[in-house]
């Protein structure tokens, strides 16, 4: 699927203010820090994702969140600056909605996750964006997230929902399943998340991970 | 040396002679034979529960006192003397008979061939044989073949029309003042909506003629409701556990929900009687089936206190000071674990912790890193703390409390000097340690009883790995022994903690640590009876074990001996296990400026 972008040019600085708001601990050009959250209706599989990205792992039968769990992760550039990913993985479950501000404040990016065999999620993630948009930091870079994309032959949003959501409200788009590892790297790779990157001073990055 | 600190936290008469407890139980006695025919209790090696003429649901009590060991006949006896009784908070009122309306609410109408409770009984009856016959405790996920416990929900598609549904043992509910169902044990809650209005009815019907249903028995099966404001809790169960265990366990699972979501639901019941609470709990069965899983291992649940992982003095020590200094920084609590066990804790001043909090949350805390509003209903049922979570390692792992919502960064800060200072004095290697050690074990009580109390206050040093091991080599050994101590539990009442021995033989499967533990239960439950107790002590002997119970002002013990222990052997054993446990109770409770509140 690939990532796509209609992202309007933004103001670096204001981005650069958004991502470190919150965050505490020092910026430097050499090591950076990225406030990532992921929002999404319970179930469609952010843990999953965060795991995968994290640790490499899948685990089918993973706990659901309560809460939300914080989770790092860092990458290295090939000029030898780090990004610190800062994910705060939240549980989807209703009753944490009034408390989804808590983690989505200060965040540079989110990342709204459906489930492409559940319209319901897809609805739920439409709401997620609504809600950024009204409560959260102007500049957020919001990516949607279409997940269990191995489960095509029970989809039942279409790819083109999701690309032309995503468009009409600025966001990347990209299809993942975290069951068989596609394009989990290339969600955190992606031009999101790149240029979240490049407009903390560094150019198009080529990710190498590190060990966790 | 530690024993400064003792001092001012208990003051046990130990050395009590043998005699006083053994007076004690003689008094027991003939209170006993008063009302019924004493020859019964040693023919049938069974000494009957102290049992009060007048307790709520007195004559069916009697009856399930007195099969107490002899399960099968039991049953038989009830299934002729089935009967429902309401147990009222204004008025007792005994129903007699088949007919009354709640027995066709459970278990009945769909299935069988008639709704009396005649035919559920004779369900039970039938299926209780099967389980005994297979393995008492399948249904609740434990079996001798140690499979381990699976958190979630199991056996989702079923619902009251199963036969399997209605066959389980234990049944939780909770539902609204409306019906809505709002949490099932088994089965999935919106397909027992039916069901729900049905315990809804129940309730209400009482409700309305101004008196209040706490319990109510068809044959075997106990019903216990609990009502808390808009939420109904509801027990089914034919566990034989008593009333009041039951219902402290309706009381746990209440406050799990007011955990996640604070005593503030109530406020949607009030703006819509017909609100519908299963999405704010979605997800949460696991914490549920866990808490629930823990009402058959974890004493805790019954014992309304914590216990502590055992430790060196200096280690404890070394955890609480760093703890303390976060605590002095703006966190309300700041608690390290290790499973279910406290390695330290403490408290902002004045703040205090109730154990059965602890017990909430530390079921409810996950893996990982993280950071989430709970609420600690003995705290501030109305409020949420924000509590960050960091597990050092799959074993033990650190709470911090707070007030408020900004707080993770400073909290994680915390953390990481917490950490650097726990691995600079060893203490996360030593709480591995104990871990795979252990704490009390019975073996060394009886290897060298009287050298004990003078010289070697510490735990395990003493024991010489071979020591023990050749103990276990013995074939009889546990079963036989000089006193036939299987098992205790003592209870420190000053400081809200416990300690259980380790498990040994012949107590060595999930399946037998659990009926010993309901045996525990029970025992404790009558202890406590507000009827008729408290008592001060107990010597219960049944074809499993002799329990013997010695309740003081400054303790409780539980102690498990082999059926055919003599009595004046046991007491005296129990008179070393609390010399024992006075000798290393720095190492097994958490002492000093606690926290909790006295």
């Amino acid at each position: 699927m690939g990532c796509s972008s209609s992202l309007p040019d933004r103001d670096p600085k204001q981005l650069g203010r958004a991502n470190l708001e919150n965050s505490g601990g020092g910026h430097d050009a050499k090591n950076l820090r990225v406030k990532l959250v992921l929002l999404g209706d319970s179930g469609v599989g952010k843990s999953c994702i965060v795991l995968r990205f994290v640790r490499g792992q899948f685990d089918p039968t993973s706990k659901v969140t309560v809460g939300a769990s914080f989770l790092s992760q860092t990458i290295a550039l090939q000029d030898s600056t780090t990004v610190k990913f800062e994910i705060w993985d939240t549980a989807g479950q209703e009753r944490y909605a009034s408390l989804a501000p808590l983690y989505y404040r200060g965040a540079a990016v989110a990342v709204v996750v459906y489930d492409i065999t559940s319209p319901e999620s897809f609805n739920k993630a439409q709401y997620w964006v609504k809600e950024l948009q009204k409560h959260g930091s102007s500049d957020i870079v919001m990516a949607l997230v279409g997940n269990k994309a191995d489960l095509n032959e029970q989809r039942k949003v279409p790819v083109q929902d999701g690309i032309d959501y995503a468009e009409k409200n600025g966001m990347f788009f990209i299809e993942t399943s975290a069951k068989t590892a596609d394009n989990i790297n290339e969600l955190f790779e992606c031009h999101a998340i790149s240029d979240v990157v490049s407009v903390l001073g560094h150019s198009l990055p080529c990710y190498q991970k590190t060990s966790p | 040396m530690p024993s400064d600190t003792s001092s001012s936290t208990s003051d046990h008469d130990f050395d009590q002679n043998p005699q006083s407890i053994e007076e004690q139980l003689a008094s027991v006695a003939l209170t006993l034979s008063d009302g019924e025919p004493s020859a019964n209790q040693e023919t049938n090696g069974v000494v009957r529960e102290l049992v009060n003429q007048n307790t709520q649901i007195a004559p069916e009590e009697q009856v399930q006192c007195n099969s107490v060991a002899a399960e099968e006949i039991g049953e038989v006896r009830e299934s002729s003397n089935h009967g429902v009784v309401w147990g009222r908070t204004i008025s007792e009122l005994e129903m007699d008979g088949p007919s009354s309306p709640s027995s066709s609410g459970y278990a009945g109408e769909r299935g069988s061939s008639s709704a009396s409770s005649e035919s559920i009984t004779d369900d039970v009856v039938e299926q209780h044989e099967i389980e005994q016959v297979r393995n008492d405790d399948t249904i609740d996920g434990i079996s001798d073949s140690y499979t381990p416990w699976l958190p979630g929900k199991r056996h989702e598609d079923e619902d009251d029309a199963s036969i399997s549904w209605r066959k389980r043992k234990k049944h939780f509910f909770v539902l609204s003042n409306s019906g809505k169902p709002i949490y099932s044990r088994y089965g999935d809650e919106h397909k027992l909506a039916g069901f729900s209005a049905t315990l809804q009815a129940i309730i209400s019907f009482v409700e309305n003629g101004g008196d209040r249903v706490k319990l109510l028995r068809a044959g075997k099966h106990q019903v216990v409701f609990l009502v808390k404001g808009p939420i109904y809790l509801v027990c089914i169960s034919c566990t034989e556990e008593p009333y009041e265990s039951l219902k402290g366990q309706l009381e746990l699972i209440y406050g799990q929900m007011l955990v996640i979501l604070t005593k503030s639901v109530n406020r949607c019941f009030e703006k819509n009687p017909k609100f519908d609470m299963t999405p704010l709990l979605g997800g949460t069965d696991i914490v549920f089936s866990s808490l629930i899983h823990s009402f058959s291992w974890n004493p805790a649940t019954f014992l309304h206190a914590y216990t502590c992982l055992p430790l060196a003095y200096a280690t404890r020590q070394a955890a609480g000071a760093i703890l303390q200094d976060v605590a002095d920084s703006g966190v309300l609590f700041a608690i390290l674990m290790s499973r279910h066990k406290v390695v330290s804790l403490v408290g902002a001043q004045k703040a205090s912790l109730h154990p059965d909090d602890m017990l909430l949350l530390a079921n409810f805390v996950m893996m990982s890193e993280s950071f989430s509003p709970v609420c600690l209903p003995r705290y501030n049922p109305f409020a949420f703390l924000y509590a960050y979570i960091h597990y050092f390692d799959a074993d033990t792992y650190l709470m911090l409390l707070t007030t408020s919502s900004d707080a993770f960064y400073h909290l994680k800060d915390c953390r990481i000097r917490i950490e650097m200072v726990l691995l600079k004095s060893n203490v996360l290697s030593e709480v591995q340690r104990s871990l795979l050690d252990g704490g009390m074990h019975i073996e060394d009580l009886l290897v060298n009883p009287l050298t004990r109390s003078g010289s070697s206050p510490h735990l395990g040093q003493h024991r010489p790995p071979t020591d023990s091991s050749d103990l276990l080599n013995q074939p009889y050994f546990g079963i036989g022994g000089p006193t036939g101590l299987w098992h205790f539990i003592y209870r420190s009442i000053y400081l809200d903690q416990y300690v259980s021995s380790e498990f040994s033989a012949p107590i060595n499967t999930p399946r037998q640590q659990k009926r010993l533990y309901r045996a525990y239960q029970k025992l404790f439950a009558s202890m406590h009876d507000k009827g008729v107790g408290p008592h001060k002590t107990q010597f219960r002997r049944d074809e499993s074990y002799v329990i013997l119970c010695w309740v003081t002002q400054d303790f409780e013990l539980y102690a498990a001996f082999d059926p055919l222990a003599d009595k004046a052997s046991a007491i005296k054993t129990c008179n070393r296990v609390c010399q024992w446990v006075k000798d290393v109770e720095n190492e097994i409770f958490l002492l000093g400026s606690s926290p909790f509140s006295w």
